[in-house]
């Protein structure tokens, strides 16, 4: 096991350039190239923004900058294990050919997908400095740790449903069918306050309820977040690596033959 | 052991499950649970042998006989269900090319891509970054995006990248064929100079020449276990027999489905190795009734080296008495091109005569034919030269490929001087 998580390690450079070939590849050839990585994210919120502070209301003032600030983070999970469930099954024929770790392919997705956050970040804050109560510097260091957890997360259920894809196609569709549940059972469109109390149970199970309620905390509150709730998310994302990983060796070792 | 071991391989076994339909699908899975029957195919039954550092082992062996599923338990691809495998060092496979290029990303970037994918580190790249330029040929493209590449350029940037990866133990898949002649030979160069610097490396291929030229041993790996290991020219002769043997001998079934009218039965008298291609005619007033090639050991053979000697077996029948006849055979090319033919007796000169029945042969204590298929045909006649039986492409016979300096239907007696 630690000789394997050195190999993956030792394949740094490869994750770097899968990264970088997704990142640059993804737009390359169409007339706004790059941009669209920020213009994808951007309609999105100036749809929901329609949707939810002119037809449905809520208390809270600015409720965009709420929901921009919670759903930037939420698309980062949302795309990375859309494109995760497949990332070893579309990559079968080298996974058939060549050697290295499979763990690669997942984390190279989930690593590109967050690199495509940090940059439509560039659009939080700037929504937050003109529209909202501007950025508070000493709450925002709290940012990277909070992402990081988020990154532990995801990475954790990419690994996971990224190998059961190789056995079951189904799960492709499985996922997009939770992922579009999911979204609601998140304090993303709502503030948590409004949930009853009845279901509010399965909010505060969810592990990344804590990680967007963090983020809205340190963007829309401008205050540091709950260190118990982001603890739970930190714990429930390190115990969930290390099933994943566990499973994914395990299911690694057939892929080839699988595929 | 003299030398330190690379590559050491214990009794591997290796099965693979093939569904008649398999159904990835929960829906099937759950529905057709009785559809998801499958049966298991042996590929490896149980195979070991030991590579010392810095060998060049070349594994052969018919399609679908199991060398690339060896080679992939080599790099860790597929795991055996039986046995060990243990590699010591630092392993890069040749096996696919190009992988993870992006069409639409530039040369010299897809080189990084390509590269880390074999495992290879950024600075490791750098350092090497000119020569595979250099060694791909494509310096004025390599900043253009790949898929303005022909594919020939595509897979010399492949081909470059992949033989750069430096390694302690290379095994390579089937893809010497890239490029033009020119390239293929400094692929070939590159390959030998690898050799040199002390890498182990594993091969399959068919191409025999390439082999000759790099393996210092083979392994022929048939049923699922090795059939033979040992120095390149003996397994590869065997190897090569084994498979004409094979071919010929699905020519046999052929030739007794093609043959069953009653004008072309005869001739499935002749031999059991007739070929489906033979033709027979004459008016067999006088008429072979058996015909076999035997090499120096009296045996039944179609597989001859040039130098071999050589004997034609003609067993025959008369239905007149006492008749005078000339006895001929020939060699002819696949190509139709004539080689050689010869006679019993030259014209005036007194023909043999022959009783009720007899044989006769045609020792050729070397054959001069050089490396080819050949057809034989052979044929009695009668003293004003009317044809009393003949028997063309009767048989083919197969004269076997080597590394060769010679050109040309047959060899001479020849040395050089200097």
């Amino acid at each position: 096991m630690r000789i394997h998580l050195k190999e993956i390690f030792d394949y740094q450079d490869m994750i770097y350039s899968l990264v970088r070939r997704d990142l640059r590849g993804k737009y390359k050839g169409s007339i706004l190239g790059f941009l669209w990585t920020f213009i994808n994210p951007l309609c999105q919120m100036i749809v929901y923004t329609i949707v939810f502070s002119v037809i449905v209301q809520t208390d809270l003032e600015q409720f965009y900058v709420y929901m921009i600030t919670g759903m930037v983070p939420w698309l980062f999970f949302d795309m990375s294990l859309r494109q995760g469930t497949g990332c070893v099954r579309y990559q079968g024929e080298m996974v058939k050919k060549i050697y290295f770790p499979r763990e690669v392919l997942p984390v190279a997705c989930v690593t590109s997908n967050f690199v495509n956050m940090l940059f439509c970040f560039l659009i939080v804050f700037f929504v937050c400095i003109v529209f909202g109560a501007g950025l508070h510097l000493a709450v925002l260091v709290w940012l990277p740790p909070v992402m990081l957890i988020e990154y532990l997360l995801t990475v954790g259920f990419v690994l996971l449903v990224s190998a059961g894809t190789v056995y079951l196609k189904d799960l492709e569709h499985i996922i997009t069918v939770i992922l579009m549940a999911w979204i609601y059972l998140t304090p993303i469109m709502y503030p948590l306050h409004m949930i009853p109390d009845r279901i509010l149970w399965i909010f505060q199970i969810n592990p990344i309820t804590p990680v967007i309620e963090a983020y809205h905390a340190i963007l829309y509150w401008k205050k540091a977040p709950d260190l118990s709730e982001l603890a739970y998310a930190f714990l429930f994302g390190i115990v969930l690596l290390v099933i994943s990983e566990v499973v994914f060796m395990k299911l690694s070792d057939n892929f080839a033959e699988e595929l | 052991m003299e030398r330190e071991c690379a590559i050491r391989v214990e009794h591997i076994a290796k099965h693979f499950k093939v569904y008649a339909d398999k159904a990835a699908m929960l829906k099937e899975r759950v529905l057709f649970a009785s559809r998801n029957q499958y049966e298991i195919r042996e590929i490896i039954k149980d195979v070991s042998f030991q590579v010392p550092r810095g060998q060049a082992l070349g594994l052969i062996g018919k399609n679908g006989c199991g060398k690339s599923t060896i080679l992939k338990m080599l790099t860790r691809i597929l795991k055996p269900n039986a046995g060990n495998v243990m590699v010591q060092g630092r392993v890069s496979s040749l096996i696919e090319l190009g992988a993870g290029f992006h069409p639409d990303m530039s040369g010299r970037e897809n080189i990084y891509i390509n590269a880390t994918i074999f495992g290879l580190k950024r600075e490791e790249i750098d350092s090497r970054l000119s020569d595979i330029i250099s060694f791909s040929e494509l310096e004025e493209f390599i900043d253009n995006p790949v898929r303005t590449y022909s594919s020939g350029m595509y897979m010399r940037l492949a081909f470059a990248v992949a033989i750069n990866v430096n390694a302690d133990i290379l095994l390579i898949d089937e893809i010497l064929a890239v490029g033009d002649a020119g390239f293929q030979k400094k692929c070939f160069q590159r390959l030998r100079q690898i050799k040199e610097q002390g890498t182990t490396i594993v091969i399959v291929s068919h191409a025999m020449e390439q082999l000759y030229g790099i393996c210092d041993r083979l392994i022929w790996i048939e049923g699922g276990i090795v059939q033979e290991d040992g120095l390149p020219k003996q397994v590869a002769m065997h190897y090569l027999d084994f498979m004409e043997d094979e071919r010929l001998r699905k020519f046999m079934t052929k030739s007794r489905e093609q043959c069953q009218d009653v004008r072309r039965h005869s001739l499935l008298e002749l031999t059991d190795r007739i070929h489906p291609d033979a033709r027979r005619d004459g008016s067999q007033e006088v008429y072979f009734t058996e015909i076999s090639l035997l090499n120096q050991d009296w045996q039944e053979c179609q597989n001859f080296d040039t130098g071999d000697k050589v004997i034609l077996k003609m067993a025959y029948r008369t239905k007149r008495v006492h008749p005078a006849v000339n006895f001929n055979m020939d060699f002819v090319k696949d190509n139709w091109q004539y080689c050689y033919g010869c006679c019993y007796a030259k014209p005036g000169d007194e023909l043999p005569v022959l009783d009720e029945s007899g044989e006769i042969f045609l020792v050729i204590d070397a054959l001069m034919l050089l490396p080819g298929k050949y057809f034989l045909d052979v044929g009695i006649n009668g003293p004003a030269g009317e044809l009393y039986d003949n028997v063309r492409n009767f048989m083919q016979i197969t004269v076997r490929e080597y590394v060769h300096d010679e050109f040309g239907p047959c060899t001479f007696t020849h040395h050089w001087q200097r």
